[in-house]
């Protein structure tokens, strides 16, 4: 019941009751620093703070070519995007675009399929490439090949004539080692994600979802949640990990993330990720069966688990307050909820009963034309993407020392970003066009704030 | 289908387009994800027509990947690994740098700074010292240490983070920094002293940094850049230099089967350039520049080691001991680790009766002291090539294992006995 009124009262943008629900979490901790996205819940941990370094190690390792003498963390290839976690998540943070075609992708992938879908209605995987360009190859092994990205500038005009300049990305693909791409091919640019706070969000009841997408109905918003495949419980389930809500659970998304960017299986895929084409990559050696075994995953969920989330700052700050009403005002909180309430959660116990902050409801939205993928990922079509949690996300600057946003990286700050908005989030993009230039300074101050 | 006119609409190029052919360098490194990802993409800036591929390998596993055929497609090694660069050079491995060290230090004090022959050079130094936590010493009431015998001290019994040197890579040189500047005898009764003092840390040097940070213990003898760059992180830690400072450094060379030389010698160059030296400054980098000039430019509070070595000198030359390395972490482990709870116990019952001795009984206590810092072999011994040799190659020696384990058996049933009789002399000294 409780549940329910916290997430009404933040949907409806009733700015007292948000307030009113922003009690410090456990999970959130008033730090600013550098370090603010990589600090581990103690207390949580307990009796388990070793295995969530040793987790932490693991994000940060570069993992190795096989044969290796280092077993535990040999397994790297035969084709991969990045040595390790933290390349594409830089101090657990965002990663970016190439500045220019010259530049190669370093905390960026491109995901991959044909029209059509999988067994289970995921996307369907191209025959030779599979579902990610992997630009890497082991040595003897040659990667897929490499995209490349280039930015075209046009202008945007403000009701108030402020002018301001939008770039659009157009990637090449280039040495493509097995042969050409078909021409339906669907392709979908991503930059590395934050990844604190998975632990809270994982937490988050399904029911808590379906109500914000029954709700959002009412208020004439369409979001609604992914259903994905559970690899684990083998039947469908909602998702709410990836951009597109493509995955259910955190281990998934993270053993999907080994195999995928690294190439190192696990018990969820114990095959190594080569294409029946991929002739050099198929009779490379594996480290070991799995190459990352049970009790790696285990610390490295818990680590992500237990991971904190920067508290807001300068809340006090009238003119934070100000963008904050002018963020519900024009309807981001709609999408962007404010406030959501973990239920109980028996694998980590400490994460019930969490009130969280993450701005975000998890769902599916319709974000249009200009930021459509074209790449349906299970229920979510080309134009879907999920809510990207906006918490912490005033760190980004100092922390990953860049400010660019959006799945692609294609907004240079948030005033970018939010302009990028459309499909069933253009009447918040119209209205925030049309605030006042003291306004709009209110609402980014609001955000830096998070 | 609503899709379809625009699905192309973010590419120009599927399959036609062929970059310009780039020259693949092969970079062989132990370099942490933060150090290797700015190197690379500033490489690629000043050189867009060489791609940098990355392989990670620990020393231990880099050395047999280099010696493979063709060492492994590798061009380049970087990393501080100076025994491996060591041995390589012996079996030929490297070809000549053959770049120009205009405005690079040859030296500090004592520490060789590039390879006599020229076959590769450091690219930048660590230091080894303490991490504080200030709040935790004024909270105990401690004094800050400046030198390592201050560590051994007793006011600080329980307050220090002390690395295992077989577990924690960068602790081996650490201790051997020790007991080259004091002396094997010497050096082995501070290094005693410390342990006592001490809860053995047995993982990444990151641990003794979480641990000192998080006020579990307010010390933790350890290596220069994981506490900088925490400080620089926004962590309330400190770390001291003892003087004169011991450094570790990391060197870059050219294998001599590359096929990519000039790329390689760019890379080198570039990273001993003042573009390549600047990044060290990097808050998630934070090494120590072998090129003097950028400390001109360093960041507040920036440590300079060229500064204070002019002060005091630098005595500790890595090269000398590497050897005995193995050799010195079987006795830690033998001496400390194997009997760390029994010697935390004689050590402060010892010091409990130090601090109240009278003058009759200071020299049964001495006795009792020397009984707990000596160590099974002397200086003489230790320098054996071929005692060194037998540790060194355990691992992958049946042999020298047995040999190995023959040798620690002996030491351990004369530790024991001396430990025992430790023990035995504090009871009468107790009774």
């Amino acid at each position: 019941m409780q549940r329910s009124l916290i997430t009404l009262l933040a949907l409806s943008g009733a700015m007292a009751g948000v307030q009113e629900t922003q009690a410090a979490s456990s999970f959130e901790i008033a730090d600013a620093t550098r370090e603010a996205y990589s600090r581990i819940n103690t207390d949580a941990a307990s009796a388990q703070l070793s295995d969530a370094f040793r987790g932490r190690s693991l994000f940060r390792q570069s993992w190795v070519v096989p044969p290796a003498k280092d077993i535990d963390i040999a397994g790297l290839g035969p084709i991969y995007n990045q040595l390790s976690c933290a390349s594409c998540h830089p101090k657990n943070g965002r990663g970016q675009p190439p500045k220019n075609p010259l530049q190669a992708m370093r905390s960026m992938l491109v995901r991959l399929s044909l029209p059509g879908q999988d067994a289970h209605g995921g996307p369907l995987p191209h025959p030779v490439y599979g579902n990610q360009l992997n630009e890497q190859g082991i040595p003897g092994v040659p990667g897929e090949g490499s995209v490349s990205v280039e930015y075209r500038e046009f202008p945007v005009t403000l009701p108030e004539g402020e002018a301001i300049k939008l770039r659009r990305p157009q990637y090449r693909f280039a040495e493509l080692h097995y042969g050409p791409l078909n021409a339906g091919i669907q392709f979908s640019p991503r930059v590395g994600p934050p990844v604190f706070g998975l632990g809270l969000l994982e937490a988050v009841p399904e029911q808590t979802l379906l109500q914000l997408a029954e709700q959002g109905r009412q208020q004439g918003v369409s979001g609604r949640p992914n259903v994905v495949w559970d690899a684990e419980k083998q039947r469908p389930a909602i998702g709410r990990f990836g951009l597109k809500a493509n995955v259910a659970t955190l281990r998934q998304q993270i053993t999907g993330a080994f195999i995928g960017d690294m190439g190192i299986t696990s018990a969820l895929h114990p095959e190594e990720n080569c294409t029946a084409a991929q002739i050099a990559c198929r009779q490379s050696p594996s480290a070991r069966q799995p190459e990352l075994s049970n009790a790696q995953l285990d610390a490295m969920l818990l680590y992500l688990r237990l991971l904190q989330v920067p508290a807001r700052r300068n809340g006090d700050d009238p003119i934070v307050r100000q963008g904050e009403q002018t963020f519900t005002a024009i309807g981001c909180a709609a999408c962007h909820v404010p406030v959501l309430k973990t239920g109980d959660f028996s694998p980590l116990p400490a994460l019930s009963g969490q009130t969280l902050h993450p701005y975000s409801d998890l769902l599916l939205h319709d974000m249009g034309d200009d930021l459509a993928d074209h790449r349906p990922d299970f229920q979510a079509d080309g134009r879907e993407w999920r809510t990207p949690p906006l918490w912490g996300i005033g760190l980004i600057e100092r922390i990953n020392e860049h400010s660019y946003f959006l799945h692609d990286g294609r907004a240079r700050n948030l005033t970018e970003a939010v302009l990028w908005h459309g499909g069933e989030a253009l009447p918040a993009r119209q209205r925030f066009a049309a605030l006042s230039a003291d306004k709009c300074r209110a609402l980014m101050r609001f955000l830096e704030s998070l | 289908m609503k899709n379809l006119p625009l699905l192309f609409g973010l590419t120009v190029a599927l399959n036609a387009y062929q970059a310009a052919a780039k020259e693949q360098l092969t970079l062989l490194t132990a370099y942490p994800e933060d150090v290797v990802s700015r190197y690379e993409i500033a490489f690629e800036h000043a050189y867009p027509d060489i791609d940098l591929a990355v392989l990670w390998r620990m020393p231990h596993d880099a050395l047999p990947y280099l010696r493979q055929p063709q060492q492994g497609g590798v061009d380049v090694y970087w990393s501080a690994a100076l025994p491996n660069f060591i041995a390589l050079k012996q079996q030929g491995a490297w070809q000549k740098l053959g770049i120009d060290r205009q405005g690079l230090a040859d030296h500090i004090g004592a520490m060789p700074l590039s390879d006599p022959d020229g076959f590769f050079c450091a690219t930048e130094m660590a230091g080894y010292g303490f991490t504080l936590n200030p709040a935790y010493l004024q909270q105990h009431g401690l004094p800050q240490p400046k030198t390592w015998q201050d560590l051994a001290d007793a006011r600080y019994q329980g307050h220090l983070a002390q690395p295992v040197p077989s577990k924690v890579g960068f602790a081996p040189m650490m201790i051997d920094s020790v007991l080259q500047q004091y002396g094997w005898e010497q050096g082995w009764a501070i290094l005693a002293g410390i342990v006592a003092n001490a809860r053995p840390v047995d993982s990444g040097a990151t641990f003794i940094t979480d641990i000192i940070a998080s006020g579990e213990r307010g010390i933790g003898p350890g290596i220069d850049f994981f506490t900088a760059s925490a400080i620089a992180n926004g962590a309330a830690l400190q770390f001291v230099y003892p003087e004169p400072a011991a450094y570790s450094s990391a060197q870059i060379a050219i294998t001599a089967a590359s096929r990519h030389a000039e790329a390689a010698r760019r890379f080198a160059a570039f990273v001993l350039s003042e573009a390549g030296q600047k990044l060290l400054f990097h808050p998630d980098i934070r090494k120590l520049p072998v090129r003097p000039s950028m400390y001109a430019h360093k960041p507040d509070d920036y440590y300079d080691p060229f500064a204070a070595s002019s002060r005091h000198p630098v005595v500790y030359d890595p090269g000398r001991t590497l050897s005995r390395l193995a050799l010195n972490n079987a006795l830690f482990d033998r001496l400390f680790t194997d009997h760390h709870q029994r010697l935390q116990s004689l050590w402060q019952k010892l010091r409990a009766l130090e601090a109240h001795a009278d003058a009759g009984k200071a020299e049964r206590l001495a006795t009792i002291r020397g009984l707990l810092t000596a160590v099974p072999i002397d200086a003489e011994e230790a320098q054996s090539a071929s005692l060194q040799q037998t540790f060194a190659v355990r691992a992958a020696d049946a042999k020298a294992e047995a040999d190995a384990q023959a040798l620690e058996q002996a030491w351990h049933r004369e530790i024991d006995s001396r430990y025992s009789e430790a023990e035995s002399l504090l009871k009468q000294q107790e009774s």
